[in-house]
């Protein structure tokens, strides 16, 4: 079969024919042209690929891959939040007050001990929890109710037998943390995802085990 | 025992520097943005290239990415592994920019009739630039994925979803088209 020049689009397709294309090549200058023309398109073609910096791409998506998260995104103006801070307000900071009013009086504080939770840092913190790190926390939050419980227990006898003005003075604070805990914890409740809420929580929880653990430290000097 | 409160765990949580396709795709799996930034690291130069040849601006390239990843960071937690994260995530992306194409409504643009003539005092950049917006829109998707960025035509069927023969068929015939284009100059 002769090779014609309308055969060479065939030819570029099926590497078949192609030494039978290549020897037309060598005699038809059209042809060549089209060859040459064929190969530079795909030469060409990795210089169209188009670079250039984009710094604030990435961190542009990431906020909006976090505000997607947000299951509140405008929680600051819906009135029931309010509602709740202001209820929150009375929850923690009265009883926080009136506790730290009777600190004054009470024996110092001990060291904290190891298992001493780290959330009680002071550093700012974003406003809401993903879910995996909610389901972190509330896994972390049932195994601290579980050592508050277990050093409630070892104290009873004491708070209840003792009626010394120390073991009065941490009665009443066990009691003021408690009612904050319940408080707070129904705040939780109905706004799981609110990192100040379970911060707030931790605090008062760490606040009653160092409690209970002042509690169990005279037992021990007694 | 550590509360975790400070620092939320999908955030926080690590990724081998180099992890494994089903490493990461766990860590997608998971919604753990981490694996959604590297992601974004490998891919993010073809993609802004694709999107760029697609939508022919920068600034509607960059949005377009921004949405494919929104959308794979939504879809992420049902992605089942039937296809390579690459694959997927080119997938959305193309979706996404012929959402962009339709919403400006330039298709009817982009598909008009092929009316191309090289002209001699422009560069072959520029007249394959200005062909390629001639060509239909597999051929053209073809072409750029292949030519212009370097894909595999196994990768491109897995995209496209269609076999690695059609792709390859798809390329022959967009740069016949091409070819055609560039040789049909005025006298
Ligand atoms: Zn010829």
């Amino acid at each position: 079969m002769k090779f014609e020049c309308g055969d060479l689009e065939r030819a570029l397709a099926n590497s078949d024919l192609f030494p039978e294309a290549r020897e037309h090549l060598k005699s038809c200058a059209v042809c060549r042209r089209e060859y040459r023309l064929w190969s530079e398109i795909s030469s060409v073609a990795r210089e169209l690929h188009e670079e250039w910096d984009t710094p604030a791409l990435w961190p542009s998506i990431r906020q909006a891959i976090e505000a997607e998260r947000k299951p509140e995104r405008i929680w600051w103006k819906q009135r029931k939040t309010w509602a709740a801070a202001a209820a929150l307000v009375i929850a923690i900071v009265v009883p926080v007050g009136l506790w730290r009013h009777s600190v004054a009086t009470a024996p110092p504080a001990r060291t904290p001990a190891a298992t001493t939770p780290t959330a009680t840092r002071q550093t700012p913190t974003p406003d809401f929890l993903t879910e995996q790190a909610l389901r972190e926390v509330e896994k972390s939050e049932a195994a601290y109710r579980q050592s508050i419980a277990k050093l409630s227990q070892l104290a009873a006898p004491k708070l209840s037998t003792q009626s010394s003005p120390e073991v009065a003075n941490e009665k009443e604070r066990l009691a003021l943390l408690d009612s904050a805990i319940a408080e707070t914890r129904a705040s939780v409740a109905s706004n799981r995802f609110n990192i100040r809420l379970q911060t707030a929580l931790a605090d008062l929880y760490r606040q009653k085990q160092e409690t209970l653990r002042d509690v169990l430290s005279h037992d021990a000097k007694n | 025992m550590v509360w975790e409160i400070g620092l939320p765990l999908p955030f926080a949580a690590s990724l081998p520097e180099h992890p494994t396709e089903t490493e990461l795709a766990e860590a997608c799996r998971r919604g753990q943005v981490r694996a959604f930034e590297h992601l974004y690291r490998v891919h993010s130069a073809r993609m802004k290239s694709l999107a760029f040849h697609l939508l022919g601006s920068r600034a509607d390239a960059e949005d377009t990415v921004q949405e494919a990843f929104l959308k794979v960071c939504r879809a992420a937690r049902g992605f089942e592994g039937n296809s390579s994260l690459s694959t997927w995530i080119y997938r959305i992306l193309i979706n996404c920019c012929y959402d962009a194409i339709r919403k400006k409504q330039r298709l009817a643009e982009n598909a008009a009739p092929a009316e191309f003539r090289a002209e001699s005092n422009v560069t072959l950049k520029v007249a394959l630039e200005r062909a390629l917006k001639a060509l239909n829109e597999r051929q053209r998707m073809v072409f750029l994925l292949f030519e212009v960025e370097g894909l595999r035509h196994s990768e491109i069927a897995a995209i496209l979803e269609v076999p690695e023969g059609t792709s390859r068929s798809w390329l022959f015939e967009a740069k016949c088209q091409l070819k055609r284009m560039l040789t049909e100059a005025p006298k």
